[in-house]
């Protein structure tokens, strides 16, 4: 037992959990498959049972060998650093990664807690829109107050913030502040330089996305972004 | 004989034609370039490419993705070895080694070298493409069906397993979960839904590309934002000393190997490039007697990683014209081109379009012999990237892996 540490029992728990839970769910769509006998769901159970036998294949080789088992060459090979640099951070702790993770559950709120008011107060469009709105401008409040002393947690949310907000407010309205926002998490502090760097940015993404290749960026659906998106694709295009 | 009058025959119909010229040239440095620019690769001029090839010839749109592959396939090495972003998995082993030699401050060595090898595989494969084409489809057909091709299938997940994870258990983990990923969505025999959960996007599965972009481009940028959290982001050094030819000549050994190897991984259908450069490396790691030092900024594994997987691209296009099987995304749009014209890529194209098949043959040819002056002019351009700050580079990387697709 020496060898072993909670990080493997974990690491282990956490596949064998995966592994039940998917196949709890495959029985959803088990069904027969008149020219395959196995059906629908023999291969991925198959896959399952082989993940449940390597994650506990894993814990017995890290039980009785710890961590360095493998070739010495290509894990040094494929260690990007991010591991260490975590540690020395301190980012390993369980506080820590709460916090993270509570900051990444804020865009999943806005994909939802609209569509729910929405529901619950019978909300017409327009109605449902000026709950987006809401939703997002509170959302966005809470996200700026959390990542302060967390730019870890701020840079992993971001993207997913500007995925959950890019339907409805547009690429053309998000995109800079998301540029921007990239660029401040990331350290960058000189705001002159800031504004050259996003405006070359978005200026070489519109006249290679819209007016060289005519693909369809996301206009938004909410107004008045969908106006300010459509009057940038017609002024390109 | 038959194979010259034929090789000159298509590149006379290639270059005789101002369309084609230009389309050639475009699919060059398209290819390398967005092989190159962090967060895209050459799938995603091809996604981009592929609903304006309908308007295009049938040896025009063929050729072009031909000619992207080739160059496309060399250009993503450029942003492994200055970026440690693999362009694509086919150029994940090249970051291995690559990113350590730019560490070190020897980007322009390691590109240099990955050029050069780029260039000498592509072009050799191209050549035993033209001569071997022929009998080795015809060799295939009789001896590859579905017990082959699952065989070879899994003796190319064994190899993916075995390199690139810390050990044998998370390398098969890592497989299997990949394999999970790819169950989700319409199950392809009864077309039943898999794990799906209710959301549309799901029916289709979850698609090559962006899985790409978000394992290579986006997660190398939160690696970054770590680094700089804590301090220890370095901004990789500039260097564009080119390796001498004694030094490439010293390589010799480790081309030779990698050809062999890329060739006949390519070959293989449902393989291609990715398993050929993997294997090239791993190769070069066993046969060597300083293997230690694979990994800490190696040429040697460049040279393997890079001449292997270009040897495949020559070698991809045998199963695929000759069969109808695509070894890998790319090769599997060039399909969708055929489709859109009303052909059937498989043994007919050798009988029905024999002229097609030849300018491709030459096409590719003369897209790995224009990655040697290309990819040297090109290259220090490209290396210059080096001195934009990350944080300058990292919303664009994440801009296109966003919208790249």
């Amino acid at each position: 037992m020496k060898n072993l540490r909670i990080a493997h029992v974990v690491e282990a728990a956490i596949w064998l959990s995966l592994a039940l839970l998917l196949f709890v769910n495959s029985f959803d769509f088990n069904q027969e498959i008149e020219i395959y006998r196995y059906g629908a769901s023999a291969w991925p159970r198959a896959l399952l049972l082989l993940i449940a036998v390597a994650a506990i294949g894993q814990l017995f080789g890290q039980w009785l060998r710890g961590e360095s088992q493998g070739s010495e060459i290509l894990s040094k090979a494929s260690d990007d650093g991010a591991e260490l640099a975590a540690e020395v951070s301190n980012h390993n702790n369980p506080k820590w990664l709460a916090w993270t993770f509570l900051i990444m559950t804020i865009p999943f709120f806005y994909m939802n807690v609209p569509g729910v008011v929405g529901d619950l107060l019978s909300l017409d469009k327009a109605g449902l829109n000026q709950a987006k709105l809401l939703t997002a401008a509170v959302l966005l409040g809470i996200f700026l107050l959390a990542i302060r002393g967390n730019h870890i947690g701020g840079m992993l949310t971001l993207p997913l913030l500007f995925g959950a907000f890019l339907q409805d407010f547009g690429f053309y309205f998000t995109a800079p502040f998301f540029i921007l926002g990239t660029m401040y998490l990331m350290g960058e502090r000189r705001w002159k330089n800031m504004i050259m760097v996003g405006a070359l940015v978005m200026g070489i993404m519109l006249a290679l996305f819209v007016s060289l290749l005519y693909v369809g960026l996301p206009t938004g659906i909410i107004s008045p972004f969908y106006e300010f998106g459509t009057t940038i694709v017609n002024l390109l295009q | 004989m038959e194979t010259l009058t034929n090789f000159i025959n298509g590149t006379i119909a290639l270059f005789g034609d101002p369309l084609g010229i230009l389309i050639f040239l475009g699919g060059v440095i398209g290819g390398m370039l967005f092989g190159a620019i962090p967060g895209v690769s050459m799938l995603t001029l091809a996604a981009i490419l592929l609903p304006f090839t309908a308007h295009l010839s049938p040896e025009h749109g063929i050729m072009l993705f031909s000619v992207i592959y080739c160059t496309g396939v060399y250009g993503g090495a450029i942003t492994a070895i200055l970026f440690n972003i693999p362009g694509a998995p086919e150029n994940a082993p090249t970051a291995f080694d690559g990113y350590p030699m730019t560490q070190k401050g020897q980007a322009g060595k390691a590109v240099g070298a990955a050029v050069t090898c780029s260039a000498i595989g592509g072009t050799v494969s191209a050549v035993i493409m033209m001569i071997a084409t022929a009998p080795i489809a015809g060799w295939a057909i009789s001896a590859f069906g579905p017990p082959e091709i699952f065989a070879l299938v899994f003796f190319g997940l064994a190899v993916a397993s075995s390199v690139g994870a810390k050990t044998f258990w998370k390398g098969w983990l890592s497989i299997l979960l990949g394999l999970l990923i790819a169950v989700v969505g319409l199950d392809p025999v009864g077309g039943i839904e898999r794990w799906d959960f209710g959301m549309p996007y799901l029916l289709a599965g979850i698609h090559f590309i962006p899985t790409i972009l978000g394992f290579f481009a986006v997660s190398e940028v939160f690696v970054q934002v770590e680094k700089k959290a804590r301090g220890s982001y370095s901004a990789p050094k500039v260097g564009v000393d080119f390796p001498s030819l004694a030094e490439l000549f010293a390589q010799k050994v480790a081309v030779i190997r990698s050809i062999v190897i890329g060739f006949f991984c390519g070959i293989l259908p449902g393989i291609g490039a990715t398993l050929a450069a993997f294997m090239g490396y791993n190769e070069a790691v066993r046969w060597s007697k300083d293997s230690k030092e694979f990994g800490t900024g190696k040429m040697e594994g460049v040279v393997s990683s890079e001449t292997a997987n270009n040897a495949a691209t020559g070698a991809a296009m045998i199963p695929l014209l000759a069969l109808g099987l695509p070894g890998g995304a790319l090769t599997a749009m060039m399909v969708a081109v055929f489709q859109m014209h009303d052909m059937e890529p498989g043994p007919l194209v050798f009988l029905n379009s024999a002229d097609l098949v030849w300018v491709v043959f030459s096409a590719m040819f003369f897209a790995n012999l224009s990655i040697l002056l290309i990819g040297f002019l090109e290259t220090k351009t490209i290396i210059n990237l080096l001195r934009i700050p990350f944080q300058f580079l990292a919303p664009v990387i994440l801009l296109l892996a966003t919208v790249g697709y």
